[in-house]
């Protein structure tokens, strides 16, 4: 059983990674899109953010220096992901359980940085307890708000409509985590043979561990096995959504990195097989006219 | 508003609602102030029996498409033959490389929490129909991507929820409702994942036009189509142009006093103005005021007569690369054959997008011309005192609409209010409005379709909460004996208006009156007679 433990949660972890890196490398490598700014653009200076304005608004845009706002973005970026903000202005009813979903594997996955701190041989002392309180939390958050966010998903009549099977089975299995969490860690022995079992894994050696903790180290496992491959990468997805389309308002310079790949793109053989499309590359679909079509006259 | 029944739980049942219902409850649209506290709705019209044995209908059975019935079952699936394969193309960088990276990420994040379905204004005005809530038709798309192309896609689909049976019904259904969304992006602007239900809904619209040749007629045929042709979406070729311009030139002179000859083909000139065409037929005062204004500033810009050179729209922006791709190139031909400094872009909302950001990233710089927005050069003239004026001659209430493209897709925001502030006194603000505005209801193409009962949904359901919006604006001066002006910077937009202004008669129940910003401009202008604006309903 201890050596499952130990092959189970590191291939989970093995899986994890890599799957979350080919998910992001995937979205990475994509070809520079066309552009789809949204606005407001969290990057534009404080003024024109507050009313959602850009440097559109200016005359003869492209011969001005462009002023970016790092702090617009940080500070947007940061109060999306840990306030919520966006849940807590559109979706007050969503927001009470999805606040101490977020909250609660926050203090999940800083509690197992801690371990690994721990493990690796630093701050026992004072550390241990700390990280009590925190798994003791965050656990009982997770669970809370992924009992809430069932109960919501459950009775709504919209969102019942879109709430799969797998999607119940996925709530229940982190509100087990967020149980079995709290429990190891408000258990007296819970966070010493915590931090044991992780120095056990990373010297891979088997751990040895009671079935509270076991079971949530299986649980954990099993978490990290699947949700890189559900719509729960939102995590580092969201960047991308963000940073790569809503707020890229980047325009094109002759010689660019990204004029270069636009024209690479261009050179693509278009596959399209309706009739207006013709054949070809990019480049000779748009620069010919649409074949004429027998019988339809534009 | 759509009744719900025990077995109405799953997707495939929203998606063949007709079979067991008929068509929506005008008597559940949201409700409008005074006065049009005791409006009653004439229903949306049914299709003839005729009409319905041609035609398919979407899951509201309204048709916006026309989509013909196919002839034999072999029609039927070749058609979902077809359409697995452009779903495939859909998801290969060579074939979609304009947007595949927006695609994936909003494919495969969103987490259903409905943050967005309040900001939709055709969902939140029905009473919330199940179909036009903004994450139903991606999540259809998603289910079909899911179950068929994924590997292992067949295994245990009940856990996974794959309930949309994939046949020709549910595919000219999801075509429907691929023209029920105004691609207005009120949702995507909400969405705390940053997934953007228009751009799918967008590729669903491309999917089926650039794979089954499936698009709204409207746009296509006499749209993009006829625009490659004959130079203009509305068949206006350069004879026909010329006799606009005599007409508009003596116009002007009788209506203003001031002799002035548009210039065209001017090589060499500062700005090329690029119009909407259809402005030079439904609204010639819009046309004459930008000539005005740009002639009494002194600036330097020319109007072409070359093919395309004088129509700035470019429909396939709604729902087609390739048509897309087409027409912007043509236009940047024509400004770089003329060798003007930049483009100017009149009042139309989807022409500043498709000149601008969008062409962008597909021009490649040897032969890109920059573009401006007309709003930004009129912020200047009028700011900067280019031109004399007197706000007093424009003492009635304004409000102005923001077109979805120019505000919540560009930032162009400050400028054309700057204009407002200081040529309409009784100017005020809608709500909410700037990047937060509600759509019309005639974007991403709606306002140029008439045909069957696409109208009556238009007015009644996309309209709506536009329509109320405006009436709450003036909600100090709700009768017609105080005539009102909604300003609307954009032709489509501006169509839009006008049939929701004639359907709701609003002119002789409100004194609702519509037009651009460049016709309140010219008419505070004192080198111009007093009395631009007509006051009529056309
Ligand atoms: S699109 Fe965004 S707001 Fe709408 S349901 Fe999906 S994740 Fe939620
Ligand atoms: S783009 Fe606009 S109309 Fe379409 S679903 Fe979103 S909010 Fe509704």
């Amino acid at each position: 059983m201890a050596v499952l433990l130990l092959v189970w949660v590191w291939l989970a972890a093995a899986v994890f990674v890599v799957a979350c890196v080919a998910r992001a490398w995937r979205y990475a490598r994509a070809p520079v899109h066309l552009r789809w700014d949204l606005y407001p653009v969290a990057h534009e200076p404080a003024a024109r953010r507050a009313y959602g304005g850009s440097y559109l608004e200016e005359r003869e845009w492209w011969t001005r220096p462009r002023e970016r706002s790092l702090a617009g973005e940080v500070s947007t970026m940061l109060s999306e992901a840990l306030l919520l903000h966006g849940v807590w202005v559109n979706n007050r009813r969503l927001f009470w359980g999805s606040l101490p979903f977020h909250w609660g594997l926050y203090l999940l996955v800083a509690t197992s940085a801690g371990l690994l701190v721990v493990a690796l041989g630093g701050w026992v002392d004072w550390l241990l307890p700390v990280l009590a309180v925190s798994g003791g939390i965050g656990g009982a958050f997770v669970t809370a708000g992924a009992l809430w966010l069932l109960r919501a998903r459950s009775t709504d009549r919209g969102l019942r409509r879109y709430t799969t099977m797998a999607d119940r089975l996925n709530l229940l299995t982190f509100a087990a985590l967020g149980a079995t969490s709290a429990a190891v860690a408000l258990t007296a022995d819970g966070m010493p043979s915590a931090a044991a079992a992780v120095t056990a894994l990373l010297r891979f050696t088997a751990p040895v561990v009671g079935p509270l903790l076991a079971a949530q180290m299986l649980l954990a496992g099993l978490i990290l096995f699947y949700l890189p491959f559900t719509r729960m990468v939102h995590f580092f997805a969201k960047y991308f959504l963000y940073h790569d389309v809503r707020w890229d308002d980047r325009p094109m310079v002759a010689g660019s990195a990204m004029e270069r790949g636009v024209k690479e793109s261009l050179a693509y053989g278009v596959g399209w097989s309706a009739e207006h499309i013709g054949r070809g590359s990019w480049v000779d679909v748009a620069t010919a006219p649409p074949p004429t079509i027998p019988g339809k006259k534009p | 508003m759509i009744p719900e029944t025990p077995a109405f739980r799953s997707q495939d049942d929203v998606l063949r609602f007709l079979d067991d219902h008929q068509g929506l409850d005008v008597d559940a649209l949201l409700p409008l102030p005074y006065p049009y506290h005791d409006w009653r709705d004439a229903p949306i019209g049914s299709l003839t029996a005729d009409q319905q044995a041609r035609y398919e209908r979407g899951p509201d059975g309204v048709s916006a498409l026309r989509i013909p019935k196919p002839a034999s079952e072999d029609e039927r699936t070749e058609a979902v033959a077809r359409f697995l394969d452009g779903l495939r193309k859909l998801l290969t960088r060579e074939n979609n490389w304009t947007f595949l990276q927006p695609l994936m990420l909003s494919l495969e994040n969103c987490v259903q929490c409905h943050s967005c379905s309040d900001a939709c204004p055709i969902f939140t005005s029905t009473g919330e129909a199940e179909v036009y809530r903004p994450s139903f038709r991606p999540e259809v798309l998603r289910r079909i991507i899911d179950r068929h192309l994924k590997p292992a896609g067949g295994l245990f689909p009940r856990l996974r929820g794959q309930d949309v049976a994939l046949d020709w019904d549910t595919l000219a259904r999801l075509a429907e409702l691929a023209y029920r969304c105004t691609l207005c992006r009120r949702c995507a602007q909400v969405c705390p994942m940053g997934v953007d239900n228009a751009l799918l809904t967008r590729e669903i619209r491309k999917l089926f036009s650039q794979e089954l040749g499936i698009h709204m007629p409207e746009l296509h045929e006499s749209g993009t189509l006829k625009q490659l042709a004959t130079g203009s979406s509305t068949g206006l070729n350069p004879a026909g142009l010329q006799d606009i311009i005599e007409f508009a030139e003596e116009d002007i002179r009788e209506k203003t006093g001031l002799s002035i000859r548009i210039p065209f083909d001017v090589e060499g000139a500062e700005y090329l103005v690029m119009h909407n065409a259809g402005e030079f037929l439904s609204w010639p005062e819009n046309l004459q005021a930008f000539v005005i204004i740009l002639s009494v500033a002194g600036v330097s810009w020319t109007m072409s007569t070359e093919l395309l050179g004088y129509d700035s729209v470019n429909y396939g922006l709604f729902y087609d690369d390739v048509q897309y791709a087409r027409i912007a190139l043509k236009h940047h031909q024509v400004a770089r054959k003329l060798g003007v400094k930049k483009m100017l872009v009149g009042e139309c909302g989807h022409a500043h997008k498709a000149l601008m950001p969008i062409a962008d990233r597909l021009i490649p710089r040897d032969l890109y011309v920059p573009a401006e927005s007309a709003l930004v050069l009129l912020e200047d003239l009028v700011v900067n005192e280019r031109l004399m004026l007197d706000p007093s001659r424009n003492d009635f209430p304004v409000t102005l609409h923001d077109p979805c493209n120019v505000t919540r897709s560009m930032g162009i925001v400050q400028p054309q209010r700057e204009v407002l502030k200081r040529i309409a006194p009784r100017f005020r603000e809608m709500e909410p409005h700037g990047v937060h505005n509600f759509c019309c209801g005639g974007g991403s193409g709606f306002a140029v379709n008439s045909s069957l009962n696409f109208p009556d949904w238009r007015t009644r359901v996309s309209g709506r909460i536009k329509f109320r919006q405006i009436l709450e604006a003036f909600g100090d001066a709700p009768g017609p004996d105080v005539r009102k002006y909604v300003c609307a910077p954009c032709s489509n937009c501006k169509g839009q208006i006008r049939d929701l202004l004639r359907y709701y008669d609003a002119w002789d129940r409100s004194g609702l009156l519509y037009g651009g910003l460049v016709e309140l401009v010219v008419n505070a202008m004192v080198d111009v007679q007093e009395g631009f604006l007509e006051w009529e309903l056309h």
